[in-house]
């Protein structure tokens, strides 16, 4: 099989890969002559170790002749430079820029500028170099502030940068240098004629940067654009003025309203779980009192009271048809029976000759309680199925199982209800009390009493 | 990415159609990461260019010179025209091929005498110089046939090209992309050096390229830079009486590493704006494809110093954004000449990245790579890992190995695959490690360059103020 026959997955950058130490288990056996796989190999195999020095050499060798342009010592680097520096022996920290250091003249002659300069001083000594250059750096830097005041700065080079800078102005700021007057004037005049020529500031910090859409390369150093700053399109469109402001208020007022609807909606549905609390309490009362007459009911059971009398309980079907009122209205008629009102279904120890004697006075909520399912409030939400609708909607009941060893059959019956979501569920075996539904024409067979035995 | 796209472009058109310059492999010298944009030496033609390179004698040029059909002596008019191909003497005093470039009058002198700017056709356009009609041969003299052939094929690669351009534009870069179409624009631009010679501190430096000063130092062949705070003069008297004023002794920002002489001091482009701005200039001096389109105040500069009683005395720097949406760590980087080849630039390369691991950020160099650049960046990658897989034993992933070395994920990928060492065998990836294997790459990557101590770091990352 070829191994190129299946396409390797895209690494993952994320699995842990194994590392295999020796290069015989990284070659597969099955394709050991693929080219791919053996360069590592054939490496070491063709590549002997002296082999590998001269070809070392020779690299190394040809490295050393490819040309690159030449560079020399400077014979004068020794005066030029002085030893005067010592490393202090903390790091060494940056201070201001040097435009913050007053004193500095940040402006060197150029040759136009010597070349003037040796004109004025014809073999003089008229003008140092040195005060030359601090006037003409002085007279830039207070053109440059003339510019800033009259507001005329230019954000980036468009067209040429005007001279503010008057000449008694000049002078008199220049004062303190103690110039010769009769030498400030040509000084002035000579950098006002360069700065016309220039059309820009002959300092360099100072001049403006090109604009942003100059495709000149010559020209370097531009701004960066504004809009770069504005990472997403959302931050672009978002301008500072009255519509954008206009627009935020209105963001606030939907957002207090969404707030306002938000807080009813809490309101209304802890409203509705309180409703929802109550209801369950109420059922629990009711499964209480449910649970109490199975006791009860079991009382009898265990005093051997023929249960199989009990009959007033069949015509007490239309509870079923009852909604919450009406079984809490009977709830209601059953606690004030009881007597004391229990808390806890656990906690009924009455008697039993009292409880009959009750149960034979008051036949009517015992017989609907007793009827229930003890664990099934689910039966509050159904009704009886009518067997005449049942038919007319083609639906049958289920046969009744055959006969066993050709004896009678117990009167084996289906409970048909209505379940919560609408189906009909036929019980033929009630899941709690684990004994058949009884015969709804004869419920007067107490469930645990289990009388469907086959001999019996 | 958008990237590889282009890359591939750019090796197509320099294997069908080579540019004036021959690029010539150098080993062990780093002249820009960002440079040359691919088109100088991809790996596919680097072999021949190291045999004509190395060489120094070259059959090649008798060769090519006869298939192109000589012209002969008696053809060749004075004075000699621009593209003109001929045999020029260089340095090694041995004849090798040229293209001039250009052609200009010598000042005070017959109407004939020029001088002549020729490209050395098998060497990088960095050895572009001026020569005197002397130095020609002009037996070999021939004209340039299939200038016109090139420039068609030129042509409608580059509609390709610009369309590409187009769509493929970041605006937003430092430094910008170029493609075929731009790159003839720069060449145009930038054919011939403007300055000849610099002069900075200890050494007189021949350039090797182009760099836009500014319009007054256009007249100026040579220039006069300030050791430390790299203002640039035409005169050395200007120098010097600069040096006399001058107070600086170090780069103007903070000292963030020493060890031994070994300093490194980092410039906030923003605060030391004309120092920013100098170093720029003068590195593009020996950058080819270094852009100086933006301003210095995004970004950090990282000056590398060799300090003695004299002062801090800057032998390479490498510059990196101050917020990089890419993760770049690293936009330029350069080692001067003088410096060259003694480990310096493998330094830089290891000190960005120990400041990425400082910042917590796994990081690239901007692309694209130079030749140069590039080979310098394998070297870096290829040790570091392999030490790493020398020494591991259970499975690792690339993640690992990433948050381990602050190199970008795709950058270990590509070394590991350049070198076999990933494999997909039986259903998986799988990481070679045989030590044999490792120790034979390991070699071939070349020394380590100058090691950089953590210890002697001290450097918080960059935090916009207010």
């Amino acid at each position: 099989m070829s191994r190129l026959s299946f396409r390797p997955r895209p690494l993952d950058i994320h699995k842990k890969l194994p590392i295999l130490k020796s290069i015989k288990d990284f070659e597969d056996d099955e394709a050991p002559s693929t080219s791919s796989s053996t360069r590592n190999s054939q490496l070491l195999r063709l590549a002997p170790e002296a082999n590998n020095e001269m070809h070392q050499n020779s690299l190394k060798k040809s490295s050393s002749e490819i040309p690159t342009p030449q560079f020399n010592v400077v014979g004068t680097y020794e005066r030029d430079y002085s030893r005067t520096f010592a490393q202090p022996p903390s790091y060494l920290r940056g201070r201001g820029a040097r435009a913050e250091i007053r004193e500095f003249v940040e402006y060197d002659l150029d040759n136009e500028d010597e070349d003037w300069l040796q004109e004025l001083n014809h073999e003089k000594k008229i003008l140092a170099p040195e005060r030359f250059e601090t006037l003409l750096f002085k007279l830039e830097v207070l053109d440059h502030k003339a510019r800033e005041r009259a507001g005329i700065i230019a954000p980036t080079f468009g067209s040429s940068v005007p001279v503010l800078l008057q000449l008694d102005t000049a002078a008199e700021a220049l004062q303190a240098h103690s110039v010769r007057s009769a030498v400030f004037p040509s000084v002035y005049n000579y950098w006002k004629a360069k700065r016309e020529q220039w059309q820009k500031p002959i300092l360099r910090r100072l001049q403006p940067p090109p604009p942003v859409n100059d495709t000149n390369p010559y020209n370097v150093f531009r701004p960066r654009e504004k809009a770069h700053r504005l990472h997403t399109r959302r931050m672009q469109r978002r301008e500072n003025n009255v519509q954008s402001f206009e627009k935020l208020r209105q963001v606030r007022r939907n957002l207090d309203q969404a707030r306002t609807v938000l807080e009813a909606l809490i309101e209304r549905e802890e409203k509705k779980r309180e409703v929802m609390e109550s209801e369950v309490s109420l059922q629990r009362i009711q499964i209480k009192y449910r649970h109490e007459a199975q006791l009860i009911e079991d009382g009898f059971a265990l005093s051997g009271f023929p249960s199989n009398s009990w009959k007033f309980g069949s015509s007490e079907d239309d509870f079923l048809d009852s909604d919450d009122t009406t079984s809490g209205h009977r709830r209601a008629q059953s606690a004030a029976v009881q007597n004391p009102p229990f808390t806890d279904s656990k906690l009924i120890v009455v008697p039993a000759g009292q409880m009959k004697r009750e149960m034979r006075r008051r036949p009517l909520p015992h017989g609907w309680l007793r009827k229930k399912d003890l664990d099934e409030p689910v039966l509050l939400f159904t009704r009886p199925l009518d067997p005449d609708k049942l038919a007319a909607a083609s639906i049958v009941q289920p046969p009744d199982p055959p006969a066993e060893n050709g004896s009678v059959a117990p009167p084996y019956r289906f409970q048909g209800r209505i379940g919560r979501g609408g189906r009909i569920i036929f019980d033929r075996w009630n899941p709690h009390l684990q004994a058949p539904i009884v015969n709804e024409v004869n419920p007067s067979v107490p469930p645990n009493n289990r009388p469907p035995q086959p001999n019996g | 990415m958008a990237r590889a796209p282009r890359t591939a472009a750019i090796r197509t058109r320099t294997d069908t159609q080579p540019l004036r310059f021959s690029p010539a492999v150098q080993m062990g010298s780093i002249e820009g990461a960002k440079a040359e944009n691919g088109v100088a030496a991809p790996a596919c033609n680097g072999g021949d260019q190291r045999n004509g390179g190395g060489g120094g004698a070259l059959p090649d040029g008798e060769a090519e010179a006869g298939r192109r059909g000589k012209v002969g002596a008696a053809a060749a008019v004075l004075p000699l025209e621009v593209g003109t191909r001929v045999m020029c003497r260089w340095r090694d005093q041995k004849l090798h091929p040229v293209k001039v470039i250009e052609r200009r009058k010598i000042p005070n002198a017959g109407p004939n005498d020029y001088e002549y700017y020729v490209h050395y056709t098998e060497f990088n356009r960095r050895l572009d110089e001026w020569v005197k009609l002397e130095q020609l041969d002009l037996d070999t003299v021939e004209a340039d046939i299939d200038e016109k052939v090139e420039d068609k094929a030129t042509s409608l690669k580059m509609t390709r090209h610009q369309k590409r351009k187009i769509d493929e534009t970041h605006v937003e870069k430092g430094h910008e992309e170029l493609d075929a179409a731009s790159l003839r624009e720069h060449e145009e631009f930038t054919k011939v050096k403007n300055i000849a010679k610099i002069e900075l501190g200890r050494y007189e430096i021949d350039t090797w390229y182009f760099s836009p000063f500014p319009p007054e130092y256009n007249d100026s062949s040579k220039l006069y830079f300030c050791e430390f705070c790299l203002n640039f003069m035409k005169r050395k008297e200007q120098l010097q009486r600069h040096m006399r004023k001058c107070d600086l002794k170090h780069p103007p920002g903070d000292e963030i590493y020493r060890s031994g002489t070994l300093s490194m001091f980092e410039v906030d482009g923003k605060k030391n704006k004309v120092y920013g701005q100098n170093l720029c200039y003068l590195a593009k001096l020996f950058l080819d494809h270094k852009t100086l389109y933006y301003d210095v105040d995004l970004f950090l500069f990282y000056v590398l110093c060799e300090c003695d009683d004299r002062g801090c005395h800057m032998v390479g720097y490498f510059s990196k954004e101050k917020h990089s949406e890419e993760s770049y760590n690293l936009a330029c980087i350069l080692t001067l000449p003088p410096y060259q080849r003694k480990g310096y630039g493998k330094f830089l390369i290891a000190f960005s990245y120990e400041l990425s691991k400082k910042e917590g950020k796994v990081g690239t160099p901007e692309r694209p790579l130079s030749d140069l650049g590039l080979l310098s960046y394998r070297g870096y990658w290829t040790r570091v890992l392999l030490d790493i897989l020398k020494k591991h034993k259970s499975n690792i992933s690339i993640k690992e190995l990433s948050d381990m070395t602050a190199i970008k994920a795709d950058d270990i990928l590509s070394t590991l695959q350049s070198l076999d060492l990933i494999q997909y065998r039986k259903g998986q990836h799988v990481i070679c490690a045989d030590p044999k294997v490792l120790d034979r790459h390991l070699k071939a990557a070349g020394r380590g360059g100058l090691e950089v101590d953590v210890s002697k770091l001290i450097w918080t990352p960059y935090k916009e103020q207010g």
